[in-house]
């Protein structure tokens, strides 16, 4: 396990908080709330329509332009930041997210069709600050490099060992086989995955 | 070496919490007020002049906020050509997807439906793809001069380096070997794409860019738009990468301040992948001849070179085919021809000169060695360099050790069996290479600020492009000032807060920003020596900027890499399935992150070996496979198991002892893979990368 705790990361950047605090505020997600994007008042008219989604447990009612992927929705729109666009045409991974409990590419899944379903993003792996066990394998087996695949490498591995707990090797690899890490540390990824299935058996809130 | 309490530890980054909960804050999450989009027209043609363009209609549209072109936009990008005036937009276009014009509207939709808008009246000129065609006469003219870039002199002369006589060394060898290497023109490709987010509060830019170097990115913004630099500031906290296609500004960076300025309001200006791949630039393509003379007792008697390097069509590279140097030679000639050609442009990608002409040197030398009967080991051991250039020392080389322990743990001995002596249908093979990237020295500078808390907080300009560099400075400064990793912050990637650094390119971070943070360390221990622990409202600063420099040595990272490969010779398919590779950067200053680097740089290396490329229609001078698809990246299930060696040499110089890692790791790779193909089929690929097509062709 990680010697670092998310708390005492949290503690430890009190310096860093100062470039926190120069930075622009993220557009902050609104929990259980009707967030109605104001249209464009001088753009041309473009359809819209009003949908209800489940994002990481939270229930949400948002019009949305027909014209917009998940992705969009997730990142401009409900300030879910965490899901990256690495290419916009489903060939990186890096956007990957939950819909239902199965991975998608939420560059190429239009947000009218998630009306009525349920997403899961990185930001709703862990529990307040305790960590899900695959985060701290990640970080235990320095799974992110630069860091921009790895939400969506989390992703495809949280829908891998929620349908199988003890994957192979070779498991892993072709579960992760849509998620391209540039700095091509994939050795690291699939030990982190294989490290936090071997470890799950005795994590707290598993069975 | 003396073993040390925090440099040397396998060490978790102390970002890591925020990059993998999605709250690692990255150019392209930063959403301002008002904030517009920004999307970039660019050339369908190769070469073309543009004889009228027209915005209006583009501009009519309700929530278009600004356009420029090359008439309305005239600032000239410097670091986007060495040697000519690059504008941001350029008349004659010269390559398919030189950019045209920007346009920032209230959405991103609207910008994209804008840019469809805007009228361009083309007139096509002829191109050229080939460097060596480039220079021969007749060709057409891309830049006036001619296609032969010019040196840094402003002369169109080829890079020459000579020493000893090498027609002579070539007379007196008992045998001459002569060939010929092709590379191709292939792109970083980092997750990341390209994005910038720029805003100006009253005459005060603030640039968050897409950066590996915030220092050198803020000097380069300024001069080009004509601020003084205190009024520029550049953030970046997190980056998704670059492999050297993020150094100093972009144009990108240029076009968002424009835009802004234009518009009133902050512009995000984002790439997409296909501008990503075709508009900044990639790795420049090469063609090598060489010539090699061989004394009877195996040793070398002289080596030539003459080379042609692709920059496309503005020079923002050196062009340079390195590796040469990795062999010891009385007599040796290379002659670098940089050619302007109208393909995507060639500059910093990993190593930039390295894995590409290490390929050319390291085949060539696996082919004498093979037709010489001496162990491909034992030949390098016997030729390996000893001084740089036969000249300068090293201030220290593991060189010869990564070759023997990297055999070792591979166990050479008992995998090499002659070239094609397995009977198949699916052929085993192995191959090695060696490498070596400069360690420079060179000048930076940090910042310790302690409080009455006891906490430390760490002032470096790095942006930590994924090497875990924050970690690296952290770990340093803890072993330097003899406290505990938690004890310490680390401020970095915002100019306004943070002190000169080179930035994460040439493999540099570690030694230049390094050196200073273990300077700054001495002083604040100076001080608190002097005046003890600072109480209440007091705090204790220290800093140190150094300009450290070598005299008389050379400063070199050095690596051998180990390969098995299985050759399907019915599908052609190669496949990498055991990876040795050793590596001497000096001491190691965080095990974990620096095991991932060369684990990441040995695979990247793979997919240069056997199937990345951008290819070019020889029609049109179009790029047809742009993307992650198209251009055939490494994915989970083409990477082997890379078992990583580090043969760690007591350096006198560096932080510690630390030598250059990012970069090496790519270096002997592209090689290593070719010669275990060679051993693997018995017929040699000299043509990057060797894919199917190119097996099959031989082994039929």
């Amino acid at each position: 396990m990680s010697k670092i705790s998310r708390r005492e990361f949290l503690e430890g950047t009190g310096g860093a908080l100062v470039i926190a605090a120069a930075v622009p505020r993220l557009v902050q997600a609104v929990p259980l709330a009707t967030s109605t994007v104001p249209a464009e008042t001088e753009a041309p008219a473009v359809p819209r329509t009003a949908i209800r989604l489940a994002v990481n447990g939270v229930d949400r009612r948002i019009e949305v332009e027909d014209r917009w992927t998940l992705v969009e929705l997730l990142r401009d729109h409900l300030g879910l930041t965490g899901s990256k666009i690495g290419c916009d045409r489903g060939e990186c991974g890096a956007c990957t997210v939950l819909l239902d409990g199965r991975p998608v590419y939420s560059c190429s899944y239009l947000a009218v069709w998630v009306d009525g379903r349920s997403i899961q993003t990185v930001e709703g792996l862990a529990q307040g600050d305790r960590l899900h066990p695959l985060q701290e394998a990640f970080i235990e087996h320095d799974g992110p490099q630069c860091g921009f695949c790895t939400p969506g490498q989390l992703m495809s591995a949280q829908a891998l060992l929620e349908r199988n707990p003890h994957p192979t090797p070779d498991q892993v690899r072709a579960a992760l086989s849509g998620n391209i890490c540039r700095c091509s540390n994939y050795n690291r990824y699939v030990e982190a995955v294989l490290a936090a299935a071997a470890g799950s058996a005795t994590a707290p809130g598993k069975p | 070496m003396t073993p040390l309490k925090s440099v040397g530890r396998a060490t978790p980054r102390i970002d890591a919490v925020k990059r993998v909960t999605g709250t690692a804050t990255y150019t392209g999450d930063i959403q301002l007020p008002g904030m517009l989009y920004a999307r970039v027209l660019r050339s369908p043609y190769a070469h073309a002049r543009i004889r009228s363009i027209d915005v209006s209609e583009a501009m009519a549209i309700p929530g278009v906020k600004a356009i420029i072109t090359y008439r309305t936009c005239r600032v000239v990008w410097s670091s986007g050509d060495m040697r000519n005036k690059r504008y941001l937009f350029n008349n004659p276009v010269r390559f398919a997807g030189d950019a045209v014009a920007a346009v920032a509207a209230s959405t991103r939709h609207i910008a994209e439906e804008a840019m469809r808008l805007i009228d361009v009246d083309y007139e096509e000129l002829p191109f050229i793809l080939d460097p060596e065609e480039a220079l021969k006469p007749g060709a057409v003219e891309i830049q006036p001069g001619g296609n032969l870039s010019p040196n840094a002199k402003g002369e169109h002369e080829p890079e020459v380096y000579r020493r000893g006589n090498v027609d002579e060394g070539l007379r007196s060898a008992d045998r001459v070997f002569e060939d010929r290497y092709t590379s191709v023109h292939l792109n970083n490709a980092q997750l990341e794409p390209r994005v910038s987010v720029a805003q100006w509060e009253g005459d005060k830019l603030t640039v968050y860019a897409s950066t590996q170097g915030i220092s050198n990115c803020r000097t380069d913004i300024a001069k080009d738009l004509q601020l003084p630099p205190e009024k520029v500031r550049v953030v970046c906290q997190y980056m998704g990468g670059g492999f050297g296609n993020k150094n100093q500004c972009h144009d990108f960076d240029l076009m968002a301040a424009v835009l802004a300025k234009k518009a009133g309001a902050p512009v995000k200006l984002e790439f997409t992948r296909k501008e990503d791949y075709t508009a900044v630039h990639g790795r420049w393509p090469t063609k090598q001849y060489y010539k090699v003379g061989v004394n009877r007792d195996g040793t070398l008697s002289a080596i030539q070179l003459r080379g042609y390097s692709g920059m496309g069509p503005y020079r923002k590279g050196v062009g340079g085919i390195a590796g040469v140097e990795l062999y010891q030679c009385p007599n040796v000639e290379t002659v670098i021809y940089p050619a302007y050609t109208n393909m995507a442009v060639s500059a910093n990608y990993r190593a930039p000169a390295y894995p590409q002409g290490v390929f050319g040197i390291e085949s060539l030398m696996d082919d004498i060695a093979y037709k010489l009967k001496i162990d491909p080991v034992e030949f390098r051991l016997k030729n390996l360099t000893r001084k740089h250039h036969d000249e300068l020392p090293y201030t220290s080389s593991g060189l010869e050790d990564c070759l023997r322990r990297g055999a070792q743990a591979f166990e050479w001995k008992k995998r090499w069996h002659p070239p094609g002596a397995d009977p198949g249908p699916i052929k085993r093979g192995v191959g090695l290479a060696m490498g070596a990237f400069g360690s420079s020295l060179g000048r930076s500078s940090a910042v310790i600020r302690l409080d009455s808390r006891g906490r430390f907080h760490l002032h470096v300009g790095v942006t930590d492009v994924g090497t875990g560099a924050k970690t690296t400075m952290a770990l340093i400064a803890a072993e330097e000032l003899g406290v505990p990793l938690e004890k310490l912050d680390v401020v970095s990637g915002d100019t306004d807060l943070c002190p000169y650094s080179v930035g994460e390119s040439g493999s540099r971070t570690t030694n230049y920003t390094g050196d200073a943070v273990v300077q700054a360390a001495r002083d604040l221990k100076r001080q608190l020596a002097e005046k003890g622990m600072p109480q209440g409202n007091e705090v204790r600063i220290a800093s140190a900027t150094l300009e450290p420099t070598l005299k008389d040595v050379a400063r070199y990272s050095f690596a051998a890499h180990f390969v098995e490969v299985e050759v399907d010779t019915e599908l052609g398919h190669a496949r990498v399935h055991k990876y040795v590779a050793a590596h001497d950067s000096g001491r190691i200053v965080n095990p974990l992150t620096a095991t991932s680097q060369v684990k990441g740089g040995a695979t990247m290396g793979i997919g240069m070996a056997l199937h990345e490329e951008l290819l070019y229609d020889p029609g049109t001078g179009v790029p047809l496979n742009a993307g992650y698809y198209g251009a055939r990246v490494m994915t989970h299930r083409d990477a082997p198991e890379v078992e990583v060696i580090f043969v760690e040499t007591d350096d006198p110089y560096g932080p510690f002892g630390a030598k250059a890692l990012g970069e090496p790791p790519i270096i002997p790779s592209v090689a290593a893979v070719a010669n275990a193909i060679f051993n693997a089929i018995g017929r040699r690929i000299k043509d990057l990368p060797i894919t199917r097509d190119k097996i099959l062709g031989v082994v039929a």
